[in-house]
């Protein structure tokens, strides 16, 4: 009984905490859930789609897959740099989706919940922002991007 | 007048789709080849703002354009693809013809939901062709602008010579 009882404050702790990927985008830190994440991979080929779908004019074909783009970069205003790129996929609702980020390698961390607080952007989808290093990282809704 | 060749990207099979597979650059691009007139030369074509070819004519359409890419006039492989469906007609200047493919039907994909807006129209699915993916085009996108150009200002003359229409 006293197992079952520290098993569930376990459980209890773990929800209490935040799985994130920390990662950048033209030098601006940001941060997503572990479970919006569907893996980092080399940046691959673009086809540019024509399309009036904010932030989402192309494609990435990788083996047999392939993507669309969410050029949040572009969104939040920041250069990339066109030979350094990684490629993030995002569990999105509407299917994987590829962001570009920057060629620093993400890294993962636990962040406790009470030290998420409410995100004051609102130009992005956010689920809350942290403090790590003096610098304020927002929590980007990967799954929700660009749905409103 | 001539194609380089006619390939076949899956077994013959009834479910299959007819493509004429164009080039901008990097970019690949599909029509429906039911609605391809011909293929004609830099030469051939000539200079102007129409192509006039086996009496029929065919306003220049800026394909390049609407894909947001330029037409590279260096190229040696240039190519004018006179194309028609329903009432309209277009000369539609490329850098490349590729050549027609038969596709299986399940072969062509949609876009994926992400895009939701008129390019869903635009583009009516997307192929996989020698490792390239490629853009199947709405023909009605891509001569919409040309019809709307017609019916506002030209004379009578071309508006015969467009709706005329080639069957």
């Amino acid at each position: 009984m006293l197992r079952a009882a520290r098993q569930q404050g376990q459980a209890v702790a773990k929800k209490q905490s935040w799985n994130v990927v920390i990662f950048s985008i033209g030098g601006m830190k940001l941060a997503a859930r572990t479970e919006d994440v569907g893996g980092v991979t080399p940046w691959g080929k673009e086809i540019p789609v024509p399309s009036r779908t904010p932030f989402v004019d192309s494609l990435v074909k990788r083996d047999k897959d392939v993507m669309p783009v969410y050029d949040l970069a572009s969104r939040l205003r920041r250069a990339l740099h066109e030979d350094s790129r990684l490629c993030l996929v995002a569990r999105h609702v509407d299917g994987p989706m590829a962001v570009c980020i920057d060629a620093d390698i993400p890294s993962l961390h636990t962040v406790d919940a009470a030290q998420i607080r409410q995100s004051r952007r609102l130009d992005i989808e956010t689920l809350g922002s942290f403090e790590r290093d003096g610098e304020d990282i927002e929590i980007v809704a990967l799954h929700r991007l660009g749905r409103h | 007048m001539s194609l380089r060749g006619h390939y076949k990207a899956a077994a013959a099979n009834v479910q299959a789709a007819n493509f004429l597979v164009i080039r901008y650059g990097a970019r690949y691009c599909a029509l429906p080849s039911d609605g391809v007139r011909g293929v004609l030369t830099k030469e051939e074509a000539g200079e102007g703002r129409t192509v006039t070819w086996v009496g029929a004519t065919y306003q220049d359409v800026d394909l390049a354009g609407l894909l947001s890419t330029a037409l590279d006039t260096t190229s040696s492989d240039m190519r004018t693809v006179l194309f028609s469906s329903g009432h309209s007609r277009g000369a539609i200047r490329v850098d490349e013809v590729i050549g027609l493919i038969d596709v299986d039907r399940e072969q062509c994909r949609p876009l994926p939901p992400h895009f939701r807006r008129e390019e869903r129209t635009w583009v009516t699915g997307m192929i996989v062709y020698r490792d390239q993916l490629v853009l199947v085009l709405n023909p009605e996108w891509v001569l919409g602008e040309l019809g709307e150009v017609v019916t506002v200002g030209a004379g009578d003359t071309e508006r015969r010579a467009i709706t005329g229409g080639i069957r």
